[in-house]
């Protein structure tokens, strides 16, 4: 009985892959293959969790500097088109608004 | 206004090099729509001569010039800077200053600890820096939610909550000053 709702598992999620490769192929075209030749990294993914753990109003105070006004309104010219944050370990870099 | 991140990560650091972290950005600008006539000849072009090899690094920022230049506004975020090896993170300042020299609608948006500031300041001399630490607003603000997910709150009382958002707020500011 355990063996053959194994085996009928294994075999659907194979189909699934199957029908998932089908698809990328026939719909995406190569798409996705051309990505991925771009590079392998995915920074969407870390940028959704984050986005899900970060608070609500937290980091905000960035937009009331001058440093970051100046850099926004991009008067000064394209030699000031950098904006760094730097600082130690967890105080708040990666979660700036 | 189109943006594109990364995040540089000490686990992949040795994946994430100036080739890939830049491709990294050129796949998010380009990724929604269709393949832009230049990249879909780099790739097919990689495919038939070289097997397949990824893009060398002029190839990614010329790429990525082309991108930019179809666009509005872009701004480009890197968080991390530090967490990258030195010589890919060399690669990538030379890559971006290349880059925003050329592109005038481009802004870079990035993040790091202090000991990079030099470097940043090497690659961009005009570069606007701001110094981050947690404010008390945002103490508060963590604290406010996480006292109201408390899985034990018959523990708390009026006292212990306003002695919990007076003394650790005061005592995390005090620490980055």
């Amino acid at each position: 009985m355990d063996r053959s709702i194994t085996r009928s598992f294994n075999s659907n999620s194979f189909n699934n892959v199957n029908n998932v490769s089908n698809f990328n192929t026939t719909i995406n075209d190569d798409k996705a293959q051309v990505l991925q030749w771009l590079s392998p990294l995915e920074p969407q993914k870390r940028y959704q969790h984050l986005r899900e753990s970060r608070l609500e109003g937290v980091g905000e105070w960035i937009f009331r500097t001058s440093e970051f006004q100046r850099w926004n309104a991009g008067e000064d010219g394209p030699a000031h088109s950098v904006l760094f944050c730097h600082g130690d370990p967890g105080v708040g870099k990666t979660h700036l608004r | 206004m189109t943006v594109a991140g990364l995040y540089c990560d000490y686990l992949d650091r040795k994946e994430q090099t100036t080739s890939n972290m830049l491709g990294a950005m050129l796949k998010q600008l380009v990724g929604r729509g269709n393949i832009p006539e230049d990249i879909r000849k780099g790739f097919e072009d990689a495919k038939d001569h070289f097997g397949g090899v990824p893009p060398q690094v002029p190839q990614v920022v010329n790429m990525l010039k082309t991108a930019i230049g179809q666009r509005q506004w872009v701004v480009i975020c890197i968080d991390g800077l530090d967490e990258s090896l030195p010589v890919h993170r060399a690669g990538l300042l030379k890559s971006l200053r290349a880059i925003a020299q050329e592109m005038p609608n481009v802004r870079l948006f990035l993040t790091g600890r202090p000991f990079i500031s030099g470097e940043v300041e090497k690659h961009f001399p005009d570069v606007y820096s701001i110094s981050v630490s947690p404010t008390k607003e945002d103490t508060k603000a963590f604290l406010r939610i996480k006292l109201d997910e408390d899985p034990e709150p018959e523990a708390m009382d009026e006292n212990l909550r306003a002695d919990i958002m007076e003394i650790i707020p005061k005592t995390i500011s005090e620490m980055y000053i």
